[in-house]
């Protein structure tokens, strides 16, 4: 074969690879099953506007289930996203924080903090880290985040989609040609009504994690303030209304841990707050340690006012198509409280 | 590291590069290290029993180079055929003797043994054992490089599963060099995929099927027994065939050409025809080095049904240690036997129904029989044991015709399979008369792609592998 002939088929073999990723690509996008709650939106979340976002809420199920950035800016003016996973631990939180970081400059990130107390791989790991756009933070994720025996598939999520493909329809191949896709609930997760007993006695305990996890956890946490810093972004770590709760000590104790780390950090144990935001516990949980719809749109709504008052933030300028789409967000929540 | 996994995609291309960047002098040690490091994956202690059958058989044939030496070969043969016997039919052996001893009412417990069978044993001993009797008839000369000869015994595509390679093929190619070839090396990844094909979107999606049947036969109806052991004809096919272009391909794309190891084996028209085109370096090996030193056909017709009825039996026995896998060579043998006896009364019913060799329905007759033959034997190597397989056996003539209940794989994994087949039969009635990878490469390059995105996506989207999914071990792999 001459010279020129071999560097046509190299450039052709080229070619061949590159539309193979390509299609490999798309067609992980189309088996990928799609996720617009249960935190890990990040579909949502890409599509909202650079640089729009005042707070990012971080964390597990507790800040998807009660932070709804609608009623937050409905009360306060500041915009926001739910960028939390089922049961994420803090390393994967890291990552997360570093991966929205490249479209978004918030001023706060409230991260609620019971995470301090998950396993180093909780069983959400596949949800969490494989929604991710395919980045170097993910592949952080994946490398020091995530159970080894997950990589393979997390690295190329054919291998946990593939046998999808029986349950395909033209809606998939829509949502694998758009991205991104703007949605009023920005993160948030709707838990309706009240589970049977909840809200008469609260369970007051101290979770238990090994001596070595705790610190393992601490350490992420550090990560996580130090990129606050570095993005002089204020970090506010929070623990949300709860039946389900350690004693205030413990609480205490991990304010004075996260100070230690940054004297900048606010933290706010608002574990017994009920009375003070104006929840009723048997009306407003979900089950013990999630609040339900109308629960978290009486807590947006007094976090909202917090982050102004209390912390002083002040909502940025928005674009008036952006501040159309958020008072549409709000009225459409306002509009399913009513319901 | 199987050929269908995440380390082998790393190994292989590594493999591939260095060899071809490293000057001559230096390639054929890398493949040795790159083979024995792939044989390392599978368990480290292996290895020490690869090293010693190769040891020994190199000194050997360095003996035998010397004087011919009887003596010599004997112990070889008779160290090779003790390991196997230890390896792999000590626990088989003990527990037959016990329930012989017991049932003539003597007191025998079988020893609990925790030996566990060498990767690949079956197969690198056959070929080392191949090699000493070569070296012995003067048929080949006796390999004076240890590091070509250990080359021999554990080149990577085939130390595993075969095929079983002969020395007067493979050695040589050891010494000559193997320059980039752009095209033999877009035909090996072709074949490798054609492989992957049968082995992912088949193989293993009919194994559901067929191991959910064969694991509660009484439960189904008569044609889903008979669907089943259909079933296990292409699995078993589509498996191990699957498993030979793999390795044809990754030794292809480094230059390298093994053994073929099938040709259209379901389109044979008779036992012996099948056998001609079904493991041919399994088939051929028997045949050089037993059935013709059993003295084959040169001793009249009962001495040569007897040579064929020992070497079915033993070939059933390679297959694996237990009584089905013998019952399933000596039925293949039977077969055979039969047929021959049966051929005169055949020709003249064929003869009477005016149908010639080449009419298409007597062709047709036989194509069907031999696969029903064939289909029936395979019941017995896929049953766990003889109960069982007389279980399905009987179930395909007497019970209900269908029993509504799932067979393990819902309409459209059948839908997939049967698709799969229908490409498998396309290919196969082509590359019975045509080169097809040659054809597939001096076809447009739209069309080229169109086949390699074909294949890749089919395996891709329809292949069994990842979260859930169990993974079947190559039928003819680990545990041979």
């Amino acid at each position: 074969m001459s010279r020129s002939k071999i560097k046509k088929e190299l450039v052709w073999a080229a070619v061949f690879l590159l539309l193979t990723a390509l299609m490999i690509n798309f067609l992980s996008d189309v088996l990928r099953p799609a996720q617009t709650s249960y935190g890990s939106t990040w579909r949502a979340f890409l599509a909202e506007p650079e640089d729009s976002l005042d707070v990012i809420y971080l964390g597990s199920s507790f800040t998807y289930c009660d932070v709804n950035p609608a009623e937050v800016y409905d009360s306060s003016g500041l915009t926001g996203f739910v960028m939390a996973g089922s049961e994420q631990p803090l390393s994967i939180t890291y990552w997360y924080l570093r991966e929205i970081l490249k479209t978004q400059s918030p001023s706060a990130v409230v991260l609620e903090v019971t995470s301090l107390y998950f396993k180093p791989y909780q069983n959400y790991t596949q949800k969490n880290v494989d929604l991710m756009p395919f980045s170097r933070n993910k592949l952080g994720a994946i490398f020091t985040a995530s159970e080894p025996e997950l990589r393979q598939g997390l690295l190329f999520d054919l291998y946990f989609y593939h046998s999808r493909w029986k349950e395909v329809r033209p809606d998939d191949v829509v949502r694998a040609l758009r991205p991104t896709q703007w949605d009023e609930r920005k993160g948030f997760t709707a838990m309706q009504g009240v589970l049977d007993g909840v809200g008469e006695t609260p369970d007051v305990a101290d979770r238990e994690v090994a001596p070595e996890v705790y610190a393992d956890n601490l350490e992420w946490l550090g990560k996580i303030l130090a990129l606050c810093r570095k993005h002089g972004i204020q970090p506010i770590l929070t623990v949300h209304p709860s039946y389900v709760r350690c004693t205030p000590e413990v609480y205490a104790r991990i304010g004075q841990e996260a100070e230690k780390m940054d004297p900048n950090v606010i933290f706010c144990d608002w574990s017994n707050a009920f009375a003070e935001i104006g929840l009723v516990p048997n009306r407003h949980l979900y089950d013990g340690s999630h609040l339900n719809q109308e629960g978290a749109a009486i807590f947006s709504a007094w976090l909202g006012r917090e982050l102004t008052g209390s912390f002083g933030l002040t909502p940025r300028p928005q674009t008036p198509e952006n501040t159309a789409a958020w008072q549409a967000a709000a009225a459409w929540w306002n509009d399913q409280s009513a319901q | 590291m199987t050929f269908l996994s995440a380390p082998f995609f790393c190994f292989f291309p590594v493999t591939v590069l260095v060899y071809f960047l490293l000057p001559r002098r230096g390639k054929n040690l890398w493949l040795l290290l790159a083979s024995w490091f792939f044989y390392l994956c599978a368990k480290p202690v292996y290895l020490t029993l690869l090293l010693a059958v190769i040891a020994t058989s190199y000194l050997t044939g360095r003996i035998l180079a010397g004087r011919k030496s009887r003596g010599a070969l004997a112990a070889c043969l008779g160290l090779d055929i003790v390991l196997l016997f230890l390896f792999k039919y000590l626990h088989f052996a003990l527990s037959l003797a016990g329930q012989l001893l017991r049932a003539a009412g003597a007191y025998f417990s079988t020893p609990a043994l925790e030996i566990l069978l060498p990767v690949g044993i079956s197969f690198y001993l056959f070929q080392a054992m191949g090699y000493v009797i070569d070296v012995y008839r003067g048929k080949v000369e006796a390999e004076e490089s240890f590091l070509l000869y250990a080359l021999f015994l554990s080149f990577f595509p085939q130390v595993v599963s075969g095929p079983i390679g002969r020395a007067d093929e493979l050695l040589p190619q050891f010494r000559t060099e193997h320059p980039f070839d752009y095209d033999r090396f877009r035909k090996g990844l072709l074949r490798f995929l054609w492989g992957a094909f049968q082995k992912m979107v088949l193989a293993d999606r009919l194994a559901v099927l067929v191991n959910t049947v064969y694991a509660a036969p009484g439960e189904f109806g008569a044609l889903q027994l008979m669907g089943a052991a259909v079933a296990f004809s292409f699995q078993i096919y589509c498996d191990f065939s699957g498993y030979t272009d793999m390795a044809l391909g990754v030794a292809q794309s480094m230059g390298f050409t093994l053994r073929e190891n099938f040709a259209q084996p379901y389109f044979a028209r008779s036992i012996s025809d099948f056998w001609r085109r079904w493991h041919i370096s399994l088939t051929s090996w028997f045949r050089d080095y037993l059935y013709i030193p059993l003295g084959g056909s040169r001793k009249g017709t009962v001495r040569k049904f007897l040579n064929v009825l020992i070497v079915f039996a033993l070939s059933g026995l390679w297959h694996g240690a237990a009584v089905t896998f013998v019952v399933w060579g000596a039925l293949n043998g039977l077969y055979q036997v039969a047929g021959a006896v049966t051929q005169p009364a055949r020709e003249r019913i064929f003869g009477a129904l005016h149908l010639g060799r080449e009419k298409r329905l007597r062709q047709g007759i036989q194509l069907l029989t031999t696969f029903g033959l064939t289909t029936v034997a395979w019941v017995f190597f896929k049953a766990s044991s003889l109960g069982t397989a007389s279980a399905i056996l009987r179930g395909m003539l007497h019970g209900p015709l269908w029993v509504y209940q799932s067979m393990g794989l819902d309409r459209w994994e059948l839908l997939a399979a049967a698709a799969g087949l229908l490409v498998l039969l396309a290919v196969d009635l082509r590359a019975a008369r045509r080169d097809l990878a040659g054809e597939w490469l001096s076809a447009p390059r739209p069309v080229r792609w169109l086949v390699l995105w074909g294949l890749l996506f089919a395996c891709l989207i329809f292949g069994s592998y990842g979260t859930g999914y169990d993974a079947q071990a190559f039928l003819y792999g680990f545990s041979f």
